[in-house]
């Protein structure tokens, strides 16, 4: 348990330069390294990530294909924006501490799968809903069971989307999880920490950097993956079919009803 | 550390005789984190406004500026205030110049789909009773584009009450000061204030904007379901 907020770093002189501090192997190997934190925090976004995409993807997937919870859907993601992550992390603590779970981790790792899960779950929503109807009718026409067509039409073409979302929702999750170093953690957040704490502005900019590197990667990463996962048939499909889609634009001119008033859209009204 | 020591006892999640004896305390963090979400967000809503002008009139900077927030967006906060901080040191700019960034990618993008959103006959309408295109804008477009530019404001607004706690790593903040405090001492109470007033904040920021955007559409209230 990493719960004592001991100065570990105390040893890193003031008036050293950036290039000198990552330049040292000392900064980064050893158990309070630059390595050793990014694994820690590496580590704690992946399950961060996994939890929220077990909880979030299968519900929203089904809800979506059978168009069921929509205006729900659209109050629970307007109410999760509404939860201040810190907040809840800070108040989890004492709570953990109480049932023998130690300072961290748990506190900030169900704040970040909280902050993740409505977000990811509307996104889900969306993509599963924004799936070409024609293609939905056509398999149904084909004798496709409802499983059938949720998990063969709909979940395959609307991959990408969902991608999307669990990227824009990872870099979010490495993004924050930085504050776990102010509430007894470590991390990479801890170079900020110790750097303020100590008026070290190397440690600071230093702490700064790897974190945005480490947001930066996650973005390309996921775009990466994105690309890996989808289907083949799909990309084929891109290529040559778009043209001939029959469905009226969705974008400029067609009027959508705003977000506040009419819940996830309403726009389509499709018959089912 | 003593697992829970005296958690029950001496030192319970809220002790309520602090919210009397320390009113004045958590008056300070009430007034600074109000003062702090409303100064980022009506700043960030300038900027959003003109950055949203510039976008509707010359089209091809709608993608430079897209993306340029939305780079802004995922700058990580704890990064963001660390770096200011070895800029401007305690200085108020450290805290808010973040808090504003964060704003604009939710704010622009909300104001250009409100205005895009306006349907095209309406402008040949307007064009056609011989509005200048300016007051087209101003007494046609802008109008419609309100619930778009209130909804924006209300995610706006909900997202920086969360970020202002976390602006207390460099001395702002006001309840994530007092969040911190209790965290540093383990002393719950001022960090259960901290956390629940925040989270109460946000919900009732949240709450006003509701209202706001049905009150200024009084023609949305009365559509079916």
């Amino acid at each position: 348990m990493t719960g004592t907020l001991t100065l570990a770093q105390a040893a890193v002189p003031r008036d050293i330069t950036l290039t000198e501090w990552l330049g040292d192997p000392d900064t980064w190997l050893g158990s309070s390294g630059i390595l050793a934190n990014l694994a820690d925090t590496v580590t704690l976004c992946l399950a961060v990530i996994l939890t929220a995409v077990i909880i979030a993807v299968p519900p929203a997937a089904l809800l979506a294909h059978k168009r069921k919870a929509e205006l729900a859907s659209a109050w629970l993601v307007n109410i999760g924006r509404a939860i201040p992550t810190l907040a809840i992390a800070a108040f989890l603590v004492p709570i953990s501490l109480r049932s023998g779970f130690g300072f961290e981790p748990w506190p900030i790792f169900i704040a970040l799968t909280m902050m993740t899960l409505p977000p990811l779950f509307l996104s889900t929503y969306v993509a599963i809903k924004q799936v070409d109807a024609g293609a939905v009718d056509a398999a149904r026409a084909m004798g496709f069971s409802s499983r059938e067509v949720l998990l063969t039409v709909e979940v395959p073409l609307a991959l990408t989307v969902i991608f999307t979302g669990i990227r824009v929702g990872a870099v979010q999750v490495v993004a924050t999880e930085p504050i776990r170093a102010f509430l007894g953690g470590d991390g990479l957040g801890r170079y900020v920490r110790d750097g303020i704490g100590q008026n070290n502005d190397t440690l600071t900019v230093g702490g700064t950097v790897l974190i945005a590197a480490l947001a930066g990667l996650t973005a390309i990463a996921f775009t990466v993956l994105e690309r890996i996962v989808k289907p083949h048939g799909v990309r084929r499909l891109r290529s040559d079919a778009r043209p001939r889609s029959t469905e009226t634009t969705y974008e400029d001119d067609a009027p959508e009803v705003p977000e506040p008033a009419g819940g996830i859209d309403a726009a389509t009204g499709r018959l089912r | 550390m003593t697992v829970g020591g005296g958690f029950v006892g001496a030192n319970p999640l809220l002790r309520w005789s602090y919210l009397v004896e320390q009113w004045d305390t958590v008056q300070t963090a009430i007034v600074e984190h109000v003062q702090l979400t409303l100064a980022a967000v009506s700043i960030g809503f300038l900027i959003s406004l003109g950055l949203a002008a510039i976008g509707l009139r010359f089209r091809w900077t709608i993608g430079p500026i897209t993306g340029f927030s939305a780079f802004l967006y995922t700058i990580p906060s704890v990064a963001a205030f660390g770096l200011l901080r070895s800029v401007f040191g305690t200085s108020l700019l450290t805290a808010i110049i973040p808090l504003v960034g964060f704003t604009i990618l939710i704010l622009v993008t909300n104001i250009l789909d409100g205005f895009r959103a306006v349907p095209a006959p309406v402008k040949a309408a307007a064009d056609g009773m011989g509005l200048s295109p300016l007051r087209r804008v101003l007494t046609v477009e802008t109008p419609l584009a309100v619930p778009y530019m209130i909804n924006g404001l209300r995610i706006a607004t909900v997202t920086t009450v969360g970020l202002v706690a976390v602006a207390a790593i460099v001395g702002f903040g006001g309840f994530g000061r007092l969040i911190f405090d209790g965290l540093n001492r383990t002393f719950w109470t001022p960090m259960t204030i901290g956390a629940i007033g925040s989270i109460l904040l946000a919900l009732l920021f949240d709450l006003l904007f509701f209202l706001l955007g049905s009150a200024l559409t009084p023609w949305a209230r009365k559509r079916p379901a």
